[in-house]
């Protein structure tokens, strides 16, 4: 039933991306090429992977807005730990992502030890690691990276971007957890009624300290790829991810009030944002021209959203 | 609720004389009323007159909420009228009925929390000034006025609502009827959440409103207040008007087989087999101040009962042994070991299952189906390596739906559409699925109509002759006498009273009950 | 609270009441008062009449503009567009009074289309249903790139000095501060003393018993982003005429610094519940807080971290006296 529904979103959401798809490519012969789409693999692997995490985020009936600005203080981090305290870049990634999985975990510890909204919560530390990139950096700027470093942002692997591949495989391990793993099912449960799911035996604050640590981890990871794409570290780095992130999310039919969303429509979402950011592009539309169609779009799917759920009486 | 039971017919506004046909404040001629193609209410006819209580009864599902909902304006009727006064109207919203004095006191109190009391009572009618701005100075002496002719003396007009407890927001809901001059005061269930002295309060300003012509139209299952209260009782079945008939015409078991269609003669099951060890046993148990040294000792095959007022301490208990507020301090031992139970996954481990009072809340996820419901507590059970498998937990829905009896079309369906008491089997499809060996239940058949009532007893009976020890939790004397092995009473947070089942009379345990031994819990 | 609470006496004293009614508006009040003391013996310049000036000229625009979030929050909805909104008005405004239309029509044809859009995002909201989060989020993108691809990111000058509102000083103080004050009084009487400004809070906190009660939530919701709309509109054209020139973008991060002004102030995300004179003082509060640091010789670039830090701080406190509240 419940499942049946969803897929109706996704449904509503393949057909829409394959039609957005079509008409990008009648009015550009530049946008259906192997390259262009690559490409755009490439720019959407950031957001992607955050919105990955996003979706059990906004499953369990919470939201992060802190997410960007986790990117921009680990890509900071990375920069400071390298350049500043000299330490190897490989130690200074990996400590970096740390300091982001803990930005994540700070934010789960908070919302489920002190009961905080996840709204105001992560509102809270968006200005707070942002505040911290800022004030480490003093605005300056980390370039001169190594070489190899920019394979992560820049290199390929059989002829698909490195994170694409990355992107690819957490897209498949998040779906496996979402749907298949009794930790999908407790995050549905939470999102649909925390309180049923804690006196089911549930382990619901175990649960969400994993879930907001995870977006940590996703957010440090897009961190990472991003500085090696643009070559370059700066502390407002992801402004404004959040908003692209949940856009995703919420176009891919994920509930923002808990308790339905799948990795599929994640992805559909996501897909279809960055085909009409690019095709748009592509066929003279003005860049920020683009951002006006994605936000009609995501009013425009959930407000059909809302009519279908209602014509079914539901 | 034990106390009262007793009182009988000799309480006040009884014998009030009979009003002329024209100034009925409300009268229902032939009123029906579908919903997507089936008659929730079918041409019910009868009519309400000034000062008198009038109790209205029905299984649940039976259009008790449906009618009511009509009279306050929050449905239309499709057929039929509605007179007020002897005039024909309709109601076009809720703005409407309350213009006709009509008046609701909801089950789910409808208040705003961060309003001040005042501001609750005259919400949507508020005193202006002549720049027709909000009187605070009038509105808060007006208040003040209302809350004392309720006898409410003790109430701050300016706390916020937040902070007061069900039985001070329901007298504030009373007091804005009143304040809407409300000639007709609808009360859904109005004691199904409260405490014995609250009920024993809103008895009195029941009776103290009948005396100034306020007619009441009381919505209650339970008996004892029917009997205290109401002058005429009408039932409702299927939607179908049963009959109205004055209070002295009628008994309880008249009532329920007007209720159920059939007389129900046996109404709880005998005891099966015999006790075993005692499997479950709390030394001097405590949690925060709630829970107070309690002791008790649970045997294989048994029931034992624990009864006391709302806040006494019975469900906290539950959720102590449960793992939801973990023991601070006492012991807890599991045949004869200790064992501390740190949270709820570790009392499902350890064989424990709680079907807890709040069915919608806590017991169910209702926007999910059967399967995901039943599947919850039990997901290590029901994986193949890594991953959760869907064909068991279809197949263990299944199963459940068969073993309880459970109506509806499959595993996969939503559980908010079931009943009441089929919701109530799924959580105990949920828990026995788990193979507990100690069953708590708390309020196990609460907004549970009488028919699945007999079945869920029946269930726990047959639990209890396989060897289930049932620690139950219950808000109805006669649900506790009637299913009890032996009956703990729980009064301030500690067990105050053992009975065997011989020595459990609804007097002796009623005394109990409401024995206030720790009044420094109530401040 | 404890101390009434436990007496429970019939009414209580109007001092009792203002305590017990303004808790947070007191401690953010004492907080703004610590700050000049303090900060103000460590560096006398801080209590400068220019820095004063500045302190709340400069930010008046956001104290105006979260009086009207706190009543969308009171109302138990979110807008995280105001930030663009206001960008948007301050462009309209610049553009027609650069074009030579009279500073009245520059003025106020931005308000009314300000809250025609929000009453447009009201009525979605009310209406389909959808979270005020998620229309606000699409009202964002639409604001922002509708506002840089229609400019270009060109800068408007050259304005007529008639227009600009903000800087005219009447009495010597800017008019900025009189628009603040005047409409933060003007909301908590209108919140305090109308039927609607009651309904607010009755929606916010149970929208089903509202509706019971004879109130129209729909139309309260509507109402409530039609007045937001009004303040932002107010807010977006003293942001345009408080400097010389106006740059035609969205101005980074202003939509969470007004919710966190109307939450620092004791409106509670959870909806029902706060003032606008707390959200206002707390508007201010920020300020200070902001000015202080370079008074105190902090790097500036750690601004954003304290102001987090209070968030967090305030936000841990009003959980913890809910909870011993219960």
């Amino acid at each position: 039933m419940m499942s049946a529904r969803l897929l109706r979103h996704e449904t509503i959401l393949a057909v829409l991306t394959v039609i957005a798809l079509f008409v990008l490519a009648m009015l550009s012969d530049k946008f259906f090429t192997g390259e262009n789409l690559l490409n755009q693999g490439r720019l959407m692997s950031e957001v992607g992977l955050v919105a990955l995490a996003m979706t059990f985020v906004i499953v369990t009936g919470g939201i992060d807005l802190s997410v960007g600005s986790i990117l921009g203080l680990t890509a900071i981090l990375l920069g400071v730990f390298w350049k500043y305290l000299g330490l190897p870049l490989p130690a200074a990634i990996v400590l970096a992502m740390a300091c982001g999985t803990f930005a994540g975990w700070v934010n789960g510890w908070i919302i489920t030890r002190f009961n905080v909204p996840p709204l105001i919560a992560t509102l809270a530390t968006l200005a707070l690691y942002r505040g911290l990139a800022e004030g480490i950096s003093e605005a300056r700027s980390v370039r001169g990276y190594p070489e190899w470093f920019f394979f992560f942002g820049q290199g390929e692997v059989l002829g698909v971007p490195f994170q694409l591949w990355i992107l690819g495989i957490a897209t498949v391990i998040a779906a496996v957890i979402l749907g298949l793993t009794p930790f999908g099912r407790a995050t549905y449960a939470i999102g649909a009624n925390e309180v049923a799911a804690r006196f089911s035996g549930i382990r619901v604050n175990a649960t969400k300290l994993w879930i907001y640590s995870a977006a940590g981890f996703l957010s440090a990871l897009a961190a990472v790829i991003f500085v090696s794409r643009v070559t370059t570290t700066r502390s407002d780095m992801g402004t404004g991810l959040e908003l692209d992130v949940i856009t995703g999310v919420v176009l891919g039919g994920t509930s923002i009030f808990g308790g339905r969303g799948t990795i599929i429509g994640t992805v559909l979402g996501l897909i279809l944002i960055q085909a009409l950011k690019n095709g748009l592009a592509l066929s003279g539309v003005k860049g920020d021209g683009t951002i006006v169609v994605i936000g009609l779009v995501l009013i425009g799917a959930i407000l059909v959203g809302a009519l279908f759920d209602r014509n079914r009486g539901g | 609720m034990g106390t009262a039971k007793q009182t009988g017919p000799s309480s006040g506004g009884r014998d009030r004389p009979d009003a002329t046909a024209s100034a009925l404040p409300v009268e229902l001629r032939s009123v029906s009323k579908s919903f997507a193609g089936i008659k929730v209410v079918s041409n019910v006819s009868f009519d309400i007159r000034p000062g008198e209580v009038h109790a209205l009864m029905g299984e649940n599902g039976a259009g008790k909420s449906t009618l009511i909902k009509i009279m306050a304006g929050l449905h239309q009727a499709d057929e039929g009228e509605i007179l007020v006064n002897g005039k024909a109207v309709k109601f076009a919203s809720p703005k409407d009925a309350h213009a006709a004095g009509i008046a609701t006191v909801h089950q789910e109190l409808l208040l705003f929390p961060e309003l001040t009391v005042a501001e609750n009572i005259f919400l949507g009618q508020t005193p202006k000034t002549g720049a027709g701005l909000i009187d605070w100075a009038t509105m808060r002496r007006k208040a003040r006025d209302l809350l004392n002719s309720l006898d409410s003396h003790d109430l701050d007009i300016d706390q916020k609502v937040a902070s007061l407890s069900v039985g001070n927001r329901q007298r504030i809901e009373i007091a804005r009827a009143l304040a809407q001059d409300a000639r007709v005061l609808i009360m859904d269930e109005p004691t199904a959440a409260l405490a014995e002295a609250d009920v024993q309060r809103l008895m009195a300003i029941v009776r103290n409103l009948c005396a100034r012509g306020v007619a009441i139209i009381y919505v209650s299952h339970r008996m004892p207040e029917i009997f205290a209260l109401a002058n005429r009782v009408t039932v409702l079945r299927d939607g179908q008007h049963v009959g109205t008939r004055p209070v002295t015409e009628v008994d309880e078991a008249k009532l329920v087989s007007m209720m159920v269609g059939r007389s129900i003669d046996r109404l709880y099951p005998a005891k099966q087999g015999t006790d075993g060890d005692v499997i479950l046993e709390l030394k001097d148990v405590s949690h925060n101040r709630v829970v107070r040294n309690v002791s008790l000792a649970l045997r294989r095959g048994e029931i034992l009962g624990l009864a006391g007022l709302v806040g006494s301490g019975r469900t906290e208990t539950a959720l102590t042994i449960f793992g939801i507020t973990p023991a601070t301090s006492g012991e807890i031992l599991i045949d004869g070991k200790v064992t501390p139970i740190a949270s709820p996954e570790a009392a499902r481990d350890l064989g424990i299952a709680y079907v807890p009072e709040d069915r919608g809340q806590q017991g169910l996820i209702k926007a999910q189906t059967i399967e995901e419901n039943i599947a919850l507590a039990n997901l290590k059970r029901l994986m193949r390596g890594f991953f959760v498998d869907a064909r068991r937990v279809t197949d263990e829905a299944a199963k459940a739906i068969a073993r309880f009896g459970i109506r509806a079309r499959g595993p996969k369906q939503v559980v908010r559409q079931l009943s009441g008491g089929n919701q109530q089997k799924v959580v105990l499809g949920k828990w026995l699925a788990t193979n507990p060996r100690i069953l708590i239940m708390d309020e196990p058949t609460r907004g549970i109509d009488v028919g699945a009532k007999a079945e869920i007893h029946l269930l726990m009976r047959k639990l209890a002759g396989e060897g289930m020890a049932i620690l139950m939790i219950s808000s109805e004397l006669p649900e506790v006498l009637g299913m009890s092995d032996r009956v703990l009473v729980m009064s301030g947070g500690t067990v105050t009273a053992e009975f065997t089942k011989a020595e459990a009379t609804a007097e002796a345990v009623g005394a109990e009950m409401t024995r206030t031994r720790t009044p420094e819990i109530a401040a | 609270m404890s101390a009434s609470a436990s007496i429970a006496p019939p009414g209580r004293s109007a001092f009792q009441r203002f305590l017990s009614g303004y808790g947070q508006e007191i401690v953010v009040f004492l907080s703004i008062i610590f700050l000049f003391v303090v900060v103000g013996a460590i560096n006398p310049r801080f209590l400068s009449d220019t820095n004063i000036n500045s302190i709340f000229a400069g930010n008046a625009y956001i104290a105006v503009a979260a009086i009207g979030m706190s009543m969308i929050i009171m109302a138990g909805h979110i807008d995280v567009s105001v930030g663009a909104l206001i960008g948007v008005i301050a462009t309209i405004a610049g553009t027609l009074a650069v074009n030579g239309y009279p500073v009245w029509i520059a003025w106020l044809v931005p308000i009314i289309f300000s809250m025609a859009v929000n009453a447009g995002v009201g009525a979605l909201v009310a209406y389909t249903r959808i979270p005020s989060i998620v229309v606000t989020l699409g009202m964002l993108s639409i604001l922002k790139g509708g506002l840089i691809s229609a400019t270009a990111g060109a800068w408007i000058t050259n304005m007529p000095a008639e227009f600009m509102i903000a800087q005219m000083r009447p009495f010597g103080i800017p008019s900025a501060v009189y628009f603040m004050v005047a409409l933060t009084i003007l909301a908590s009487f209108f919140i305090k003393y109308t039927d609607f400004g009651r309904s607010i809070y009755a929606v916010g906190g149970n929208m089903e018993a509202a509706r019971a009660a004879g109130i129209n939530p729909e139309r309260v919701v509507v109402g409530v982003f039609a007045l937001h709309g009004f303040f932002a509109g107010v807010a977006g054209i003293l942001f345009a005429t408080q400097l010389q020139v106006i740059q035609s973008t969205v101005p980074p991060n202003l939509e969470l610094t007004v919710i966190t002004a109307s939450v620092i102030g004791g409106v509670s995300i959870l909806g029902g519940t706060g003032t606008v004179i707390g959200s206002t003082l707390a508007a201010i509060l920020f300020a200070c807080i902001g000015s202080a640091l370079i008074f105190l010789n902090v790097s500036a670039y750690w601004l954003r971290a304290v102001l987090g830090l209070m968030i967090l701080a305030t936000v841990l406190a009003d959980m913890a006296r809910r909870r011993r509240a219960k």
